[in-house]
């Protein structure tokens, strides 16, 4: 009490520097600090950063059979990796993967968004419906699509005999079956990216399009020039989880294909548990998901930083 | 000090929790469990499905017959994971006294010296174990001392689907088939059916190249398999694997082979297929023959594994697990692990486990008891697994590899088989396989410190 | 060459009636406001001359051409909305421009009509803004400045002035009259404010109940409204109505108290009478003579207003001039002159009109 009303009589100088102790942390405030922050920090700390600096750790020595580090071999861990060329391949088929998915999901979501955001009598049904994927697990979904793609008396295959197409086995050919895992996959998505964008763009204005209808602008100009610049927040979120979440996609590769044919669907995640867990080699499973953990960073800051100051209106 | 003893609360709150947490679930299991003075075996398995019912029978079967022991059966999920767990839980209160690890990891369990060889019990007990099936023990010994006891064990065979081939009018083929033996079935049920039944298929599984090697008498790495030294190299580019290949080769150019791919499903399609008369033969564990008998419509017909033309079957490898006994627990505990071994390799026990899951009775007694009589009795063909494996003389050859890191070892046989079948090079496909087994050989070597 | 409309009603599925047979005529350049209380279908109506929404019967034409079933790009018309519907995400040149570029317009043609509208709506300086940098009225520019560009020889606009405080609104208002003087352009102008309907319209339509109770001049609408709701609608304070019995053909007895001499004859024996507050005559009084207390007074500078409540409880307001003193609770006489609207039990307008009167 008795500082603040000294602050009348201080010169100017003086109470800049008062203003700045302002923000300086009096015990009490450690105190609470410490109390607040104190569980989250250390949760983090025991779940998060140790493991990260661990697993950096880890890469730059060789691991025996019971995962113990025996031998420092610095990076050479990194360099076999980049030179060899089925982990570069690992590399590319991932690309593939989290650029396929992610331009469709986001595709096939606005798509079926824009349909579904139509005034039309029963489109209730329809939203219902397109966000059905949402309730999937990975598990069930995997076993639907196994189904669908079984050689002998799945969906597509029995669709091709009767239209007297030639049988695509999807799962036995590389190419087909990076299809099926991408088609699996975004099949997955699908639901939550639709009911977002949905509401994304059931909250664009009327009257926009409403203006537009009376100067005479074309559906389709509308929807390019309206409702995409106006929901690019949405977007732009959507882009990333999808990009991130695709590079960390996990289950259904391990359900459906694991890995195969010919590591045609070994995304980087899958090789790391596979190197870990059945390879038993600790060591370069954890430089490979050092890799793994630069490139979504990488990805990540690409994207905030040209990205997001394009959606910021 | 005044500064931290604000923090002392808190922080004690966070690791009671924590605490709590993790040792609250552990405590109240324990104090739950003991309830007789017989000394507990912890028993670790991997067993699930029809094969559990029938192993707990066998456990009970133990618990009624003893009065020292009494064992626990844990449920541990699936291979590969077990054999972390195992690895990662030895010496603490957590651990088995005896568990149960698949083929592969042979090496691994044996390397670890986390284990008493059960040739130390045979020794002391006087145990014969020349009844149980030579090529079945002489997977788990190294040294000329039975490390682990065999216990579910099955080998590859052929099936085929015997009514297509009367259907047909096709003559099956011999017992001990040759790769052109069963070409000329495969071909002729796709002709004749007028390409609605494929002839053949061969899983995309390194097991089933392993044993065309063993068959064919030639090892997958030097120092013959691993059993006279740690392997440095692998030798899969041989005349044996591409025999195999070209075999394959040969079937797929004709139209009548059958590839279910990789995938998860990929067994579980080949058997729909085959079941469905989609596919007439394909080759699996002796293991699937219950399954196969219990679901089929078809007459199913039962060879041994192929092999190489103008050669002489050498003879298949076992699959499946072993049991082991831990050397992390009192002398008490791991005699009583010895003696439920003992148990669930006599004769009734091995024979009631053929009838009921498929896998083989070691126990040569087991061929008389009246329990696999009967079964022979309604499903002839059933003994064909069991003669295939009596008839087998070991050698290192068809003694499994032992050889660590053999689950990713499998993994990149899987993908040579994978590029061979979608048309690329047979040799290549090899030279790359032995390179890539090479490196890891060399790094698990390097970090385990054999040199 | 006018905008017609026939007959037009609106219902929707539910069954509820939006707007019952409304039919006008809107000359070519004139300004032409529709007036009326929240949810009396004024922007119903609008939205439906716009093409926005469908009309349930009825008839719109444009220029002699039915246009019931065009769309709204196809009637050459502009539209001002409550909100502005600007595009947050594109500067004001580019919100201006936003129509014509996507008709594909030349892009000198485009540039040019775009500048002239801002140059015309005083906003060249702000072309680079993005809406949320603009205020409510800088907004208001720029919607117009699109309707400007956009070169039609109609426009609509939904109470754009609604989002804007009081002293914005007299200038805005000032401004749309000058625009759309300057252009010569037909504007149809819906506002709930009755004083902006009569400060800008050439001829106000007044909607109430979804019906049209009245279209004329502004002058019109004030001196001789059709009913009591017109009468009521217009003015500040509005107009008292009060109840008047009639006491000889040519006099009525109000409230139960005064008597109002009148020019006309009367007919009904019952009736309701309208006096605007200015028509009122309040003196002071003692208690014998007077018939009602001052509640409230209001000061507006030169005039003021008093609120007061006749013995039976009704109320009245009445204007006044600034350097008369009532208190509060002061007792007083209220009068009138016999300048009133006379309304039958119905509430529709019985007075003569006056140059009927003279004519006669």
């Amino acid at each position: 009490m008795l500082k603040t009303s000294a602050t009348d009589v201080i010169p100017e100088k003086k109470v800049e520097a008062k203003q700045k102790s302002k923000f300086k942390l009096t015990a009490n405030d450690k105190y609470y600090a410490s109390i607040f922050a104190g569980p989250s920090l250390f949760l983090l700390g025991l779940f998060v950063f140790y493991p990260m600096f661990r697993t950096l750790y880890i890469s730059l020595f060789l691991t025996n059979t019971f995962g113990n580090t025996t031998l420092f071999v610095g990076l050479e861990n990194y360099v076999k990796l980049i030179s060899s060329p089925d982990f570069v391949s690992s590399m590319w088929v991932t690309l593939v993967y989290v650029v396929g998915v992610t331009f469709f999901t986001i595709a096939m979501g606005l798509l079926l968004a824009n349909l579904a955001s139509q005034k039309l009598p029963g489109i209730a049904i329809f939203r219902t419906l397109y966000s059905v994927t949402m309730g999937v697990s990975v598990s069930v979904a995997a076993i639907f699509w196994l189904f669908i793609f079984n050689p002998s008396a799945g969906f597509f295959t029995l669709l091709t005999k009767m239209l007297n197409l030639p049988t695509i086995n999807w799962l036995a050919n590389p190419t087909n079956a990076m299809w099926a895992i991408i088609i699996t996959t975004v099949w997955m998505h699908l639901g939550f990216v639709f009911l977002v964008f949905l509401g994304a763009i059931e909250s664009v204005p009327t009257t926009l399009y409403e203006a537009a209808d009376v100067e005479g602008v074309s559906k389709h100009y509308q929807f390019f020039h309206i409702t995409l610049p106006m929901i690019s927040p949405t977007l732009f979120f959507i882009s990333t989880i999808t990009i991130i979440g695709s590079f960390k996609s996990f289950g259904l590769i391990d359900l459906i294909t694991k890995g195969g044919p010919t590591n045609a669907t070994n995304m980087l995640v899958y090789r790391i548990y596979n190197d870990a867990f059945f390879g038993g080699n600790y060591a370069k499973s954890s430089a490979e998901a050092i890799i793994l953990t630069v490139i979504i960073a990488f990805f990540t800051y690409l994207q905030f930083k040209f990205l997001e100051k394009k959606v910021n209106y | 000090m005044s500064k931290y003893k604000k923090l002392v609360l808190p922080l004690i709150l966070v690791l009671a929790v924590a605490v709590v947490a993790m040792f609250g679930k552990t405590l109240s299991t324990k104090s739950a469990t003991v309830k007789d003075n017989r000394t507990e075996v912890v028993f670790w398995h991997e067993m699930g499905g029809p094969a559990e019912k029938s192993l707990m029978k066998i456990v009970d079967g133990f618990n009624k017959s003893q009065t020292k022991y009494h064992v626990v059966p844990k449920y541990q999920g699936s291979y590969d994971a077990a054999i972390q767990k195992i690895l990662q839980t030895h010496g603490t209160g957590t651990s088995p006294a005896v568990f149960q690890a698949f083929d592969i990891s042979a090496a691994q369990m044996m390397h670890s010296k986390f284990t008493v060889p059960v040739q130390d019990f045979i020794d002391k007990d006087g145990f014969d174990a020349n009844k149980i099936s030579p090529v079945a023990r002489s997977f788990y010994a190294n040294d000329g001392k039975q490390q682990a006891m065999p216990f579910n064990t099955s080998q590859p065979v052929l099936y085929y689907n015997a009514s297509l081939l009367e259907k047909y009018g096709i003559t099956p083929p011999p017992v001990s088939p040759s790769y052109s033996d069963i070409t000329r079935v495969a071909k002729q049920l796709y002709e004749r059916s007028h390409h609605q039944v494929k002839g053949m298929t061969v899983q995309i599984y390194g097991w089933l190249l392993e044993q065309a090697m063993a068959n064919a008498g030639v090892g997958l790495t030097n120092n013959n398999d691993g059993h006279t030294g740690i392997p440095t190299k692998a030798t899969i580019n041989n005349d044996a694997s591409k025999e195999f290949f070209e075999w394959i080769r040969e079937n797929q150019k004709a139209g009548d082979f059958m590839n279910y791919g990789s995938g998860a499903m990929a067994g579980t399609n080949q058997t729909t297929g085959f079941l469905n008369g989609k596919v007439g033969i394909y080759i699996q564990s002796s293991a699937s023959i219950s399954q196969l008998n219990k679901k089929n419509k078809n007459k199913l017909g039962i060879t041994y594994f192929p092999h190489p033309d103008g050669k002489k079957a050498n003879g298949v490898a076992i699959g499946g697990a072993a049991l082991w006994i831990s050397n992390d627990k009192p002398k008490a505990v791991q005699n009583g692990a010895f003696e439920f071994i003992k148990y669930s390799l006599k004769p009734e026990v091995q024979a009631q486990w053929q009838k009921d899951t498929g896998y083989l009775a070691l126990n040569k007694d087991s061929q008389q008891t009246s329990i696999l009589k009967g079964l022979y009795k309604q499903h002839p063909e059933s003994k064909v697994p069991s003669q295939q494996l009596q008839e087998a003389v070991p050698n290192h050859f068809n003694s499994g590899i032992l050889m660590e890191g053999m689950q990713k070892t499998r993994q990149i046989e899987q993908f040579a088989m994978e590029s061979i079948y979608n048309g690329g090079d047979i040799t290549n496909a090899l030279k790359d396989t032995d390179k890539k087994i090479d490196d890891n050989l060399t790094t698990t070597n390097r970090a385990n410190g054999y040199h | 060459m006018s905008t017609l409309l026939t007959n037009v009603c609106k219902q929707y599925d539910q069954g509820k009636t939006v707007l019952k047979n409304v039919t006008a005529e809107i000359e070519t350049g004139e300004f032409f406001v529709i007036v009326g209380p929240s949810g009396c279908g004024k922007s119903t109506l609008l939205r439906m001359i716009a093409g926005l929404t469908q009309i349930s019967d009825g008839e719109i034409s444009i220029d002699g051409q039915v246009v019931n079933n065009l769309p709204p790009k196809d009637r050459n018309l502009t539209m001002v909305f409550q909100s502005y519907a600007l595009f947050p995400f594109l500067s004001v040149w580019d919100n201006v421009a936003f129509g014509l570029k996507a008709r594909k317009h030349d892009q000198s043609e485009v540039e040019e009509r775009v500048n002239n509208a801002l140059k015309m709506v005083n906003l060249e300086d702000l072309k680079d803004r993005k809406p949320r940098e603009l205020s409510g009225g800088q907004r208001q520019r720029v919607a117009l400045a699109r309707a400007v560009a956009s070169d039609a020889k109609i426009c609509l606009m939904d109470e754009p002035s609604s989002n804007l405080d009081a002293q914005l609104r007299i200038k805005m208002r000032q401004e749309i009259y000058a625009l759309q003087r300057k252009l010569g352009i037909t504007l149809i102008y819906v506002t709930h404010d009755q004083v902006e309907a009569m400060t800008m319209a050439d001829h106000i339509m007044v909607l109430h109940d979804s019906k049209v109770q009245q279209i004329g001049t502004p002058a019109e609408i004030y001196k001789t409204p059709a009913n009591e709701f017109v009468a009521g609608f217009f003015g500040v304070p509005p107009i008292n109505i009060l109840y008047a019995t009639k006491i000889s053909d040519k006099a009525i007895r109000v409230n139960n108290d005064f008597q109002v001499d009148l020019d006309q004859t009367v007919t009904e024996k019952e009736l309701k009478v309208g006096i605007r507050p200015n028509e009122l005559v309040v003196e002071k009084a003692d208690e014998l003579s007077a018939n009602a207390t001052v509640q409230n007074v209001e000061f507006l500078g030169d005039e003021k207003i008093v609120y007061a409540t006749f013995s039976n409880g009704n109320e009245v307001s009445a204007i006044v001039p600034s350097d008369a003193h009532f208190d509060m609770f002061e007792n007083i006489k209220i009068s009138s002159t016999n300048n009133v609207l006379l309304f039958n039990q119905d509430g529709i307008n019985v007075t003569a009109n006056r140059e009927d009167l003279i004519n006669a």
